[in-house]
C-alpha cells in the first residue's frame, strides 16, 4: 500500500529545503496529547460516558447543597413510601429519603471507588516496571508472588481484610486497592519487558545514556497509557468490589452506606415490590461501571492512534 | 514434557505455600488478636485467656503456622469454634452444590461463548456483530449481584416462573431440582460467556490475519474448511489459558450467587462465617477455593502444553 | 491462447475513508511453461496482481475487474466454489515468509495432504504417501521424517520447501512465486530459486516470479513486467530489457543498482521523489514527477503504449535512447547532472579501531535448574582494523556474528574476551563510566529507524539525545548543532517538529544517520542501513553517506549481507562465516580473487542483475544450510559446506593468513589461489 508520507522523499540534499510539499512551515504540527484528544472525542460513546461521570460527582457531592432530605432521623409515619411530591424517590422502611441517602452512599462509593481505583494503579504500575526492567531472579520471585495473590479469588481476600481489619473506609480503600493491581502489574512488566529490548533503548543506551534516563524518558512515557487506560477500569472494579462487599452485608459499619448496601437493603424486601429502593442505587452502579469501561475502551483508542499514520 | 511438568507443579506449590503465609499472616496479625475478635469487645480477660490457649494461640507463631500447615496436610481444615464442627464436615456439606453451579456454568458458557464468538468473527462488522458486542459489553459491564437479583426479580416475584421453594443445601437437592438451579446458574451465565465470547471474537480474528489462513485459501479449501480446520482448532488452544484465568474470578461470583439465591454453598459458608468472625471456617474454605484455583491454573496450562506444538517443552 | 491472459485487470483496494487503486488496468499473458517476472518497488501493485490472479484479496479488497483467463476460463467470473477448485489445483502459490504462512499447529504433511485430498478426493493414506512424494520432489531430506515435523521445528529453507510442496502437490499448470525468497539467506534463495526452475522444467508448468529484486529476475524470467504505481510500465524479454531498457524508471531502477555504481565508479543515480498516492493517482503520466526526461506533455496526458520492432512494449513519450534517434532536443532535469558523477575519494589515515581476538559466547541452560549446558558461539576470535576515513564492510548469511560484532563494538553487548582498540584505548577493558563517555566517538546506525526511534518523540528531541547525554555544549549550541544535522542530511528544519511515523523509510533512515553523526563520532557502525529501503531510496542513503564520509573524515564499519551494496561503499571487505572472519581484503580483490571458498560461493549465489552473467553461472553456490553455532563444526567451521575440504579441515582449524602484499588474507588450508 502507497501511504503518503507528509513530504516527499528529497533526491539529493543538495535541492533546496522549501520545495518540500504538503508541509505549511508556519504551522507547527499538532502534539500527540493534541491527536489522542481528538481521538477521545471523536468516540461519541466516551463523552457521553464523561457525561454520566460529572453528573454523577456533581449530583453526590454539590446534590446536598441545593435538595435537604431528610437522612438521619427515623420518621413512622413515612415509611416504605413510594416516589412522589416530597420524596423524589420515595422513602425506606425507617423514613428516610431515598433521594439524599443516594447523594451520601454515592459520596461514600465515589470516594472509595476512585480512591482505591488510583492507589491500585500507582502500586500496579510501579511494581509491574521495576519487575520488568530489573528481570531476572527478582522478577520471577515477583511475579510467583502475583500468581499467588491472584489465585485467591478477589471477593474472599476482601471478606477476609474487610472482616480482619474493621469495616472503616480507610481499610475499604486499603483492600480495595491490594487486591485490584494484579492486573495492571502484569500488563506493565509485560510493556516494560517488551519496551527494554527495543532498539530506541538500545539506542539510548549506546549513546551512553543511564537506566534512570532510560526509564524516566523511554520506558515510563511508553507505558504510561496502559496504565491510564487501566486506572479507568481500575475505578470501575474498585466500584464494582465495594458494592459487593455492602451486598453480602460486609460492607461499611453502620450508618455510613454505599450504593452497594442501599441496593442490598432494598432486594432484601424484593417480594415486596419496593422497587425503587432497588434500582436508583443499582443502575447507578451499572451506570458508574459501564461509563468507566467506555471511557477506557475510548483510551485506549486514543493512545493507539497517537501512534498511527492519520 | 516431564521437566516442564515438574518444574509447573513445583510452581504451583510455590504459589500455594505464598498463599497460606499470607491469609495466614493476615488473619494472625491482627490488631485485637483473632480471639477478641471472635468473642467480641465485651468479652473477659479469663475467657481470651481461655479461648486463647484452647487454640493453641499463645504459642510463637512459627509453631502456630507449622500446625496449621501440618493438619492442612493431613486434611484437617481446623473446628469452627462458633458452630462447634470440624471446617472439614463444613466443607463437606458445601462443596457439592458449590462445585455443581460452578462446573455447569463453566460448561455452558464454552457451549454458548464459542460458536457466539465464531459468528461475530465471521460476520465482523455487521449488524449481528455489533448487537452482541453490545449486549456482550453489558453482560460484562453489569455486576453479578444486580443481574441476579433482576432475574429473581422478573422470573420468580414478577411472572412466578420458578417458585421460590426449598433451599438448596446439598448436591442432591441442586441436582434435584433443576429449576432451581436455572437462575443461578443463567445469572453466572450471562457474564462468563459475555467475557469469554469476546475473547474468542478477538482470537477468531488474530487467525484469521494469519498468513496461513491465505495459505490454506491458496490450496483451494473452502471458506468452511478454512475455519473449522484451520482458524478455529488454533484460536480454541488458548481457550485453555482463559478457563484456568477465570476461575478465581468465577469461584467468586459463584459466592454472590449463592447468596443472592440463597444455596448453602461453600460461598454463603464463607460469608456467613465471615459475619460471624469464624476466622477458621473462613481461613480454611479461602485455602481451599485458592487450591481449586490453582490446580484449576495447572491443569489449563499442561493442557495448553500438549495442545500446542509450539510451546517449549523444557 | 496463452496458458494465462490477463486483460485490463483493475483493483481496488478499499480502506477506511479511501480506495487505492492498487492495479489500474494491466494486461499480460503467460504461456505454458515459461516464466513471466514482475518486477517493482514496494507498493507498485505487484503483490495485488498475484493475490488477484488467484481472488486472494485481503479484507475489504474489493473483487478485481477486468478479465483474467487461465486456459481460456475467465478466472473472474467462477463462482467462489469453482473457484476454489482452481486453487491449490490449476494454480499453485508460495509466499514470502514461509514460517507465518504454514500452520503452526498442523504437521508438514497434513497440510501438505490436505492439498491433495481436498483436490483429489483421496483417503488420509494416498495422500500422505503422496505428501511424502511430493516432500521428497522439492529435496526435502528425510522427507518421512520430516512429514512428521511442525514448521517451527524446520529451518527457514526447509520451510520454504514445505511450501512448494504444498503449492505443487497437484501439479498446477501455473506456480504463482510472491517474493518467494525475500525472506532467506542467499545461499539458500540460490537454491530455492533452482529448486522452483528445476521444477518448472519437470513438471511443465508456467512460472510467475514477483519480487523487488532485478538480480532474481535476471537468472530466471523469460520475460519481464516492470510495474510502477499499479501499471505495466514495460515488458519484453528478459535480455532485452536489460540490455536495452526503454521506460526511464526502468533505466533508473538500474542506474540505482550499487553494483553499477561499484562497477564504474560513479556516484549510484537516486530517484528523486515517492512513488504517487494511487487513492487519487494522476491522470498524466505517473513517472513523469521523478523522470529526468519528463517534458510538457508527459505532465499533460497519460501516455500510451508504444510498441518498437521487437514487440518491446512500454508507456512513455519520450523512451530512453529516442532523443539520440530522433536527433530530437530534450531538457534534461538537474538530476541527471548528478548521477554521472565521479565518487568522492576520501583520504585514509592511521588506524582508528583495532580489534584483536574479539570473542562472544552466549550461555545456554535447560532443565529444571537451568543449567547451563553449553555455549552459542557467535563471535569466536576476530580480528581487523579499520582506518580514518575508511570503510570496512562486513558480509555474511544471518547467524554468522556480523550484527553481534556490532553491538560488542558500540557496547551494546559486553565481550567474553578480546581487545577493541579505539585511538589507543581498549574499549572493552574500560570501567562503564569511562565506556559511556568513549562512546560519542562511536556510534550506531540501526536497520530499521523507526524501531530505534521512541514513538513518543519529536525527531528534534531524538536527534538531540546523544548530545543531552554527552553534555555537549549548552541548549542554544545544541539546538544549532541539531539544524545543522538537518541540512547535512538533507531534511527540512521543518520536519524537526514531526514524530518518527511521519517519515518515510528513507527520509527515516536519515534522521538515524544525523542522530549517528550527532555527537561528532570518529567511526559510525552501520547495521544493514539499507537493507529495508527500495533501491531507489537505497541508493539515496548510500551517496549520503558517501558524501558525508568525504565531507567529515568519517570512518564506517558496514555490515550487510548484500555483498554488492558492501562492496560499492567499501574500501575493505571482511567475509564471517559462523563466528570467525574468513577472509579480509581491499574491495575489489575480494570480490574479483577471492581465496576462500565460502566467499567464492556466497558470490555466486549472489543474483546479478544481467541476464547473460546470471545463466552463464554453473557453479552450485554455497551447499546446505548454516549449521548451528552451539556445537559448531570442528576445525574449519566451513568444511561441512566447503566443495574442497578434506580431513585436515577436520582437525585443524586454518588461521588467517596474508595471500600477497595487499592486505588480502584468508583462512583456508586449500584456498583457491596462492
Amino acid at each position: 500500500m502507497v501511504m503518503s508520507p507528509a513530504f516527499p522523499e528529497q533526491g539529493d540534499p543538495t535541492i533546496p529545503t522549501d520545495q518540500m510539499l504538503g508541509l505549511a512551515p508556519a504551522e507547527k504540527p499538532r502534539s500527540m496529547f493534541r491527536r489522542g484528544l481528538e481521538v477521545f472525542v471523536e468516540n461519541k460513546l466516551a463523552v457521553v460516558a464523561v457525561g454520566v461521570l460529572v453528573f454523577y460527582v456533581l449530583f453526590c457531592f454539590f446534590g446536598p447543597l441545593f435538595y435537604h432530605g431528610n437522612t438521619t432521623d427515623v420518621q413512622m409515619g413515612e415509611i416504605t413510601l413510594p416516589p412522589g411530591a416530597g420524596h423524589p424517590l420515595g422513602t425506606d422502611k425507617d423514613g428516610i429519603d431515598e433521594l439524599g441517602k443516594m447523594m451520601r452512599a454515592g459520596q461514600i462509593t465515589l470516594e472509595i471507588g476512585i480512591t482505591s481505583g488510583l492507589l491500585a494503579s500507582v502500586i500496579g504500575m510501579l511494581y509491574g516496571a521495576v519487575a520488568g526492567y530489573v528481570g531476572g531472579w527478582i522478577d520471577a520471585v515477583m511475579m510467583r508472588a502475583i500468581d499467588a495473590l491472584m489465585s485467591i479469588p478477589i471477593i474472599f481476600a476482601l471478606i477476609y481484610l474487610s472482616a480482619t481489619r474493621g469495616r472503616t473506609k480507610t481499610v475499604f480503600i486499603l483492600a480495595i486497592a491490594l487486591t485490584s493491581w494484579f492486573s495492571l502489574t502484569r500488563l506493565t512488566r509485560g510493556d516494560t519487558l517488551t519496551i527494554k529490548v527495543r532498539d530506541y533503548v538500545a539506542a539510548c543506551r549506546m549513546m551512553g545514556g543511564r537506566n534512570l534516563r532510560i526509564i524516566v524518558r523511554h520506558i515510563l512515557p511508553n507505558t504510561i497509557g496502559t496504565t491510564i487506560v487501566n486506572t479507568s477500569l481500575t475505578i470501575a472494579n474498585s466500584v464494582f468490589a465495594l458494592s459487593v462487599l455492602s451486598y453480602i452485608g460486609l460492607g461499611l459499619q453502620a450508618p455510613e452506606d454505599d450504593w452497594g448496601g442501599m441496593f442490598a437493603t432494598g432486594s432484601s424486601y424484593l417480594d415486596q415490590n419496593y422497587w425503587w429502593m432497588i434500582y436508583p442505587p443499582g443502575i447507578s452502579i451499572v451506570l458508574i461501571i459501564i461509563s468507566c469501561n467506555f471511557i477506557g475502551d475510548a483510551l485506549r483508542d486514543a493512545f493507539e492512534t497517537r501512534l498511527q499514520k492519520r | 514434557m516431564t521437566a516442564y511438568l515438574i518444574r509447573r507443579t513445583l510452581q504451583s506449590i510455590a504459589t500455594l505455600f505464598i498463599v497460606s503465609l499470607a491469609t495466614f499472616g493476615l488473619l494472625h496479625l491482627m490488631p485485637n488478636g483473632v480471639v477478641r475478635g471472635m468473642l467480641g469487645q465485651r468479652a473477659t480477660p479469663q475467657q481470651i485467656a481461655y479461648v486463647t490457649h484452647k487454640l493453641g494461640l499463645d504459642k510463637h507463631i512459627w509453631d502456630q503456622y507449622w500446625i496449621w500447615i501440618k493438619n492442612l496436610l493431613h486434611g484437617d481444615l481446623g473446628t469452627s469454634y462458633i458452630r462447634n464442627q470440624s471446617v472439614d464436615n463444613l466443607v463437606k456439606e458445601t462443596l457439592g452444590q458449590s462445585a455443581y453451579l460452578v462446573g455447569l456454568a463453566l460448561l455452558l458458557t464454552i457451549v454458548l461463548a464459542v460458536p457466539i464468538g465464531v459468528l461475530q468473527a465471521t460476520r465482523r462488522n455487521t449488524v449481528t456483530d455489533y448487537t452482541i458486542t453490545t449486549l456482550s459489553f453489558i453482560g460484562y459491564a453489569v455486576p453479578v449481584f444486580f443481574i441476579g437479583v433482576i432475574l429473581r426479580d422478573i422470573f420468580q416475584v414478577k411472572l412466578h416462573w420458578i417458585p421460590t421453594a426449598n433451599q438448596i443445601d446439598s448436591f442432591s437437592s441442586a441436582f434435584g431440582q433443576p429449576e432451581q438451579m436455572v437462575l443461578p446458574v443463567g445469572t453466572l451465565v450471562i457474564g462468563l460467556v459475555a467475557g469469554y465470547s469476546r475473547y474468542m471474537r478477538s482470537a477468531m480474528l488474530d487467525e484469521l490475519t494469519q498468513d496461513y489462513v491465505r495459505t490454506a485459501i491458496a490450496k483451494g479449501a473452502t471458506k468452511r474448511r478454512v475455519l473449522y480446520r484451520h482458524v478455529l482448532r488454533n484460536a480454541l488452544i488458548p481457550m485453555a489459558t482463559l478457563v484456568g484465568l477465570s476461575l478465581p474470578g468465577l469461584v467468586g461470583g459463584a459466592l454472590l450467587v449463592e447468596q443472592i439465591f440463597n444455596i448453602q454453598g461453600i460461598g454463603l459458608l464463607t460469608i456467613n462465617a465471615a459475619q460471624q468472625n469464624d476466622f477458621v471456617v473462613v481461613l480454611g474454605t479461602t485455602m481451599l477455593t485458592a487450591l481449586v484455583t490453582v490446580l484449576g491454573s495447572l491443569v489449563a496450562d499442561i493442557s495448553y502444553a500438549a495442545l500446542d506444538p509450539r510451546v517449549r517443552l523444557t | 491462447m496463452a496458458l494465462l491472459e490477463v486483460q485490463n485487470l483493475h483493483t481496488q483496494i478499499k480502506l477506511k475513508r479511501s480506495v487505492v487503486q492498487a492495479v489500474d488496468g494491466i494486461s499480460f499473458s503467460v504461456e505454458a511453461g515459461e516464466t513471466i517476472g514482475i518486477v517493482g518497488e514496494s507498493g507498485c501493485g505487484k503483490t495485488m496482481t498475484a493475490m488477484s490472479i488467484m481472488r486472494l484479496l485481503p479484507n475489504g479488497g474489493s473483487s478485481p475487474e477486468g478479465s483474467i483467463f487461465l486456459d481460456g476460463r475467465d478466472l473472474l467470473q467462477l463462482d467462489e466454489e469453482e473457484m476454489a477448485g482452481v486453487r491449490g489445483n490449476e494454480i499453485g502459490m508460495i509466499f514470502q515468509d514461509p514460517m507465518t504462512s504454514l500452520n503452526p499447529t498442523m504437521t508438514i504433511g497434513r497440510q501438505i495432504s490436505e492439498s491433495v485430498r481436498i483436490h483429489r478426493g483421496t483417503g488420509k493414506k494416498e495422500a500422505h504417501e503422496r505428501a511424502v512424494e511430493v516432500l521428497q520432489l522439492v529435496g526435502m531430506p528425510s522427507p518421512m521424517q520430516r512429514a512428521q515435523d511442525y514448521p517451527h521445528q524446520l529451518s527457514g529453507g526447509m520451510r520454504q520447501r514445505a511450501m512448494i510442496a504444498i503449492a505443487l502437490a497437484n501439479e498446477p499448470k501455473l506456480l504463482i512465486a510472491d517474493e518467494p525468497t525475500t525472506a532467506l539467506d542467499v545461499t539458500v534463495q540460490k537454491q530455492i530459486l533452482e529448486l522452483i526452475d528445476s521444477l518448472r522444467e519437470r513438471l511443465g508448468m508456467a512460472v510467475i516470479l514477483v519480487t523487488h529484486d532485478l538480480g532474481v529476475i535476471a537468472g530466471r524470467a523469460d520475460r519481464v513486467n516492470v510495474m510502477y504505481a499499479g501499471r505495466i510500465v514495460e515488458t519484453t524479454q528478459t535480455e532485452r530489457l536489460y540490455a536495452n531498457p526503454r521506460h526511464p524508471y526502468t533505466e533508473a531502477l538500474f542506474d540505482s543498482l550499487p553494483e553499477r555504481g561499484a562497477e564504474s565508479g560513479t556516484r549510484l543515480y537516486s530517484i528523486p521523489g515517492l512513488p504517487p498516492d494511487l487513492t487519487d493517482p494522476p491522470k498524466v503520466c505517473r513517472f513523469s514527477p521523478r523522470c529526468r526526461y519528463a517534458q510538457d506533455d508527459c505532465r499533460a496526458q497519460d501516455p500510451p503504449y508504444r510498441v518498437d520492432e521487437v514487440g518491446h512494449e512500454f508507456a512513455c513519450f519520450h523512451p530512453v535512447g529516442a532523443a539520440e534517434r530522433s536527433g530530437e532536443d530534450l531538457k534534461v532535469t538537474l538530476s541527471e547532472a548528478t548521477s554521472r558523477q565521479e565518487l568522492p575519494a576520501g583520504e585514509i589515515g592511521d588506524v582508528l579501531l583495532e580489534v584483536s581476538d574479539l570473542v562472544k559466547d552466549y550461555p545456554i541452560t535447560k532443565g529444571l535448574l537451568r543449567r547451563q549446558i553449553g555455549t552459542v558461539s557467535a563471535v569466536a576470535g576476530v580480528s581487523f582494523t579499520i582506518r580514518r576515513g575508511e570503510t570496512v564492510g562486513l558480509v555474511g548469511e544471518s547467524g554468522c556474528g556480523k550484527t553481534t560484532v556490532a553491538k560488542l563494538i558500540v557496547g551494546l553487548e559486553d565481550t567474553t574476551s578480546g581487545a577493541m582498540k579505539l585511538s589507543g584505548a581498549d574499549l572493552a577493558a574500560l570501567k562503564a563510566r569511562d565506556r559511556r563517555k568513549r562512546s560519542k566517538d562511536v556510534q550506531l546506525m540501526f536497520q530499521d529507524s523507526y524501531a530505534a526511534m521512541d514513538p513518543r518523540m519529536r525527531v528534534r528531541t531524538v536527534v538531540r539525545e546523544p548530545l543531552d547525554i554527552q553534555k555537549v555544549g549548552d541548549k542554544a549550541a545544541r539546538e544549532a548543532r541539531i539544524r545543522e544535522l538537518f541540512d547535512q542530511v538533507g531534511l527540512p528544519a521543518s520536519a524537526l517538529e514531526r514524530y518518527p511515523h511521519e517519515f518515510s523509510g528513507g527520509q527515516r533512515q536519515r534522521v538515524g544517520f544525523a542522530r549517528a553523526l550527532a555527537p561528532a563520532p570518529k567511526l559510525i557502525v552501520a547495521d544493514e542501513p539499507v537493507s529495508a529501503l527500495d533501491v531507489s531510496i537505497q541508493s539515496q542513503v548510500l551517496n549520503l553517506m558517501k558524501d558525508l564520509q568525504t565531507e567529515l573524515g568519517l570512518s564506517y564499519l558496514f555490515i550487510s549481507h548484500d555483498l554488492s551494496v558492501v562492496r560499492y561503499l567499501s574500501d575493505r571487505i571482511g567475509v564471517m562465516y559462523l563466528g570467525k572472519l574468513v577472509e579480509i581484503g581491499p574491495a575489489e580483490a575480494v570480490y574479483s580473487r577471492p581465496i576462500h571458498h565460502y566467499t567464492r560461493g556466497l558470490l555466486d549465489t549472489i543474483p546479478v542483475a544481467d541476464p547473460e552473467v546470471e545463466k552463464a553461472k554453473a557453479s552450485a553456490g554455497v551447499a546446505g544450510e548454516l549449521p548451528s553455532a552451539i556445537d559448531p563444526p570442528s576445525g574449519c567451521r566451513f568444511r561441512t559446506r566447503c566443495p574442497a575440504a578434506q580431513e585436515l579441515c577436520a582437525q585443524v582449524e586454518p588461521p588467517l593468513a596474508p595471500f600477497g602484499s595487499d592486505g588480502h588474507e584468508a583462512a583456508c588450508h586449500f584456498p583457491i589461489w596462492k
